[in-house]
């Protein structure tokens, strides 16, 4: 009895015979060196012998050998260093040149471990292909094995051979070591801190790795960089900002501690995606009121820098409004808006309203903590006539406080010129009389005086009597003669006259 | 009837996991393209414009566009999961010829790295890489990054075929860009 394997590929229609596979007796045969091309579909066929007689081909067997194909053992190496295991795993066809699984890299590694003692629990976690297992009990012997998995293939591969291996006792100058390493972001400004138990003499290195570099089947160990800033510092705590160029891609970061006796120790990693890492800071909020609407400007979280934030997060506000009464039984009421600027209606007059708002990101199913709360009163319909009321009365008030002084200097003001540029004099009383001609037409001409047409008579009188009393008459008629103006000599001359004339009567 | 009330328990159960699963998949076509911009603009980067010597030496290695239009809307997303993966191992090694920006290729395949692991865990959630683990198209996409592979491995990885491969890649991406957003 012999078989014989027919066999076709996609395109072919000639069915070839499978070597290795011709006459045999046994009830299977490996023809994998007939394939060489994994993606193509093979056709198989089958027919029995014996001496002469042939038995007709079977029905055709079809496979696709990528997708019936399985993931065989990946290769292991370990290292027992410190209380931790380090694990380096090479992919299933690793020296091969013709690859099944030509891209090795899309392998996720499954590990599966357990304490050698009678009753442990297996224990199962994802590792890369270079990574370290520490969170062991030192001093015991533990054991292992791996299997590659392909997700998008959903396949799982055979299971490496189990390993045992014994972890040591933990170096002693490991003291000094940076512990519960943590992140905290807010705003994208990110500050790693961490503590230490021995605070004297230790220096330390915050230092950053790439993401995907673990991906990669090389050993990453040597591409740890310093964060800029962050090197042989004292202080518990850095920023590391400088190093999250974008937020697209993963980075890890740790801290190295340095004793003053030069030995170092590294502390755990901690993953830093920057927009899953990073925390939404609370917006600021203003709020305004018109007399049927409540205005809500909100000032995005960030400030300035905010520009990544908004970029990358698809920011949407979350506003929470409620009355503020007495009685805390108001209901809140929220709002979801992707503006920066909101409005409410359907507000009740004189109530005082309060408002707070949140910054969130659906996507990343990220939210801020609320802002601070700011309040206004709406304006009532009792209150707006004594407002306007008591706004006209205070401008009323206002208006004369500064109108009366205005109206008093300016006043003064006229009184002054017109005392200036015309005077109102009175005349003196013993001259009221010509005054009061020359008082209502005080613009009359001079010709229109009026002058006492004196005629001089010179006539020679012998007696003294007489003589004295036309020289005396003389003067005074020929001091009236000059003007109307009336002379001291006048008043004097006047005056003697009338001492003259009682001496007359003495006489 | 008590099978028919089991049936819809189980009904509602499971529509009610797929949706609450689905939320944050289902803008995941939002921050893929502003990192499919971001990656575009970084292929740009590392190198300088395609090298008039390198013309003779192209090839054509006629992409599969028929793997993004699927007739499943979400199975769209496991391609471009799995197109990432192939340009991810491309661009993972024996680069020195190409010469390019080191800056620029770390944050290259950094940010591809991360669209990867986002996309996988949106895809294993809404078991969307069940039937595409099987689709004929798949291979044929497989094909096409074996051939690149290939090319690559019979020059060499020399300074020419690198080009070709980076502006071919270049090509591949920007057909995901438009099919995003269509989403």
């Amino acid at each position: 009895l012999s078989y014989r394997f027919g066999n076709t590929e996609t395109n072919e229609t000639e069915w070839k015979e499978l070597p290795g596979c011709q006459n045999v007796t046994r009830m299977e045969c490996d023809f994998s060196s007939a394939i060489t091309e994994y993606y193509d579909t093979h056709h198989v066929r089958i027919r029995a012998e014996r001496r002469e007689e042939v038995s007709p081909w079977s029905s055709i067997f079809e496979i696709i050998p990528y997708f019936i194909a399985q993931i065989g053992p990946p290769g292991i190496e370990l290292q027992s260093t410190n209380g931790a295991i380090k694990i380096k795993v090479s992919p299933p066809e690793a020296n091969q040149v013709r690859k099944m699984w030509i891209s090795y890299l899309d392998f996720k590694y499954n590990l599966v471990i357990w304490e050698n003692s009678s009753n442990a629990e297996f224990r199962s976690q994802s590792i890369f292909p270079t990574d370290i297992i520490d969170d062991l009990a030192p001093d015991t012997t533990y054991c292992l094995k791996v299997q590659a998995t392909l997700p998008l293939d959903m396949k799982e591969g055979l299971f490496s051979p189990i390993r045992c291996v014994k972890t040591t006792r933990k170096a002693v100058s490991d003291l000094f070591c940076a512990t519960n390493v943590r992140v905290l972001a807010l705003n994208m400004k990110f500050h790693l801190l961490w503590n230490n138990r021995y605070k004297q003499h230790v220096s330390y290195n915050v230092q950053y790795l790439i993401g995907y570099l673990k991906k990669l089947p090389d050993d990453y160990s040597a591409k740890w960089l310093n964060v800029p800033g962050c090197e042989n510092i004292t202080d518990t705590q850095c920023s590391f900002s400088s190093i999250i160029t974008t937020v697209s891609g993963f980075y890890y970061v740790r801290v190295q501690a340095m004793s003053e006796y030069n030995t170092s120790c590294l502390s755990n990693e901690v993953k830093v995606d920057p927009l899953r890492t990073n925390e939404i800071g609370p917006p600021g909020v203003k709020v305004d009121i018109s007399d049927v609407l409540l205005h809500i400007q909100i000032s995005p979280p960030g400030g300035s820098e905010s520009e990544v934030m908004r970029e990358h997060y698809d920011l949407s506000y979350r506003v929470l409004y409620w009355k503020n009464s007495s009685n805390n039984e108001e209901e809140i009421k929220m709002k979801e808006i992707k503006q920066t600027i909101g409005t409410v209606s359907d507000l009740t007059p004189s109530t005082l309203y309060c408002v707070k708002v949140q910054a969130f990101s659906e996507f990343y199913n990220k939210s801020s903590r609320y802002s601070e709360e700011k309040c206004v009163r709406t304006p009532g319909d009792e209150i707006l006539p004594l407002v306007i009321l008591a706004t006209f009365v205070i401008a009323l008030i206002a208006v004369l406080l500064v109108a009366t002084p205005l109206v008093f200097a300016l006043y003064q003001a006229y009184a002054k010129m017109k005392y200036v540029f015309f005077p109102s004099c009175q005349p003196p009383l013993n001259i009221e009389g010509f005054g009061g001609q020359l008082f209502s037409s005080p613009y009359m001409s001079t010709t229109e005086e009026p002058i006492a047409n004196f005629s001089i008579i010179e006539t020679v009188i012998t007696e003294e009597v007489n003589q004295i009393d036309f020289k005396d008459y003389k003067h005074s008629k020929q001091s009236s003669r000059d003007s109307g103006n009336y002379s001291n000599d006048d008043d004097t001359s006047g005056s003697k006259m009338s001492e003259e004339m009682l001496e007359k009567e003495i006489v | 009837i008590m099978n028919a009330l089991g049936l819809t328990q189980i009904g509602l159960i499971i529509l009610c996991t797929t949706t609450i699963s689905s939320l944050q998949c289902n803008h995941l076509h939002l921050q893929q393209r502003k990192l499919i911009e971001n990656s575009l603009q970084l292929l740009d980067k590392m190198g300088e414009k395609f090298p008039q010597q390198c013309l003779k030496e192209k090839m054509s290695f006629r992409f599969p566009e028929q793997v993004l239009k699927p007739r499943q809307k979400e199975t769209v997303k496991v391609v471009i999961e799995e197109i990432f993966q192939h340009i991810f191992y491309i661009f993972s090694k024996n680069l020195t010829l190409a010469a390019w920006d080191g800056t620029a290729l770390e944050q290259f395949q950094n940010g591809l790295y991360q669209q990867i692991e986002q996309l996988e865990a949106c895809v294993i959630k809404k078991q969307i890489h069940y039937f595409w683990s099987k689709e004929v198209n798949r291979l044929k996409l497989k094909k096409y990054f074996q051939k690149i592979d290939c090319f690559l491995k019979d020059k060499k990885h020399n300074l020419c075929s690198w080009e070709i491969s980076r502006a071919e890649m270049r090509r591949c991406l920007q057909l995901i860009d438009k099919v995003i957003r269509k989403l």
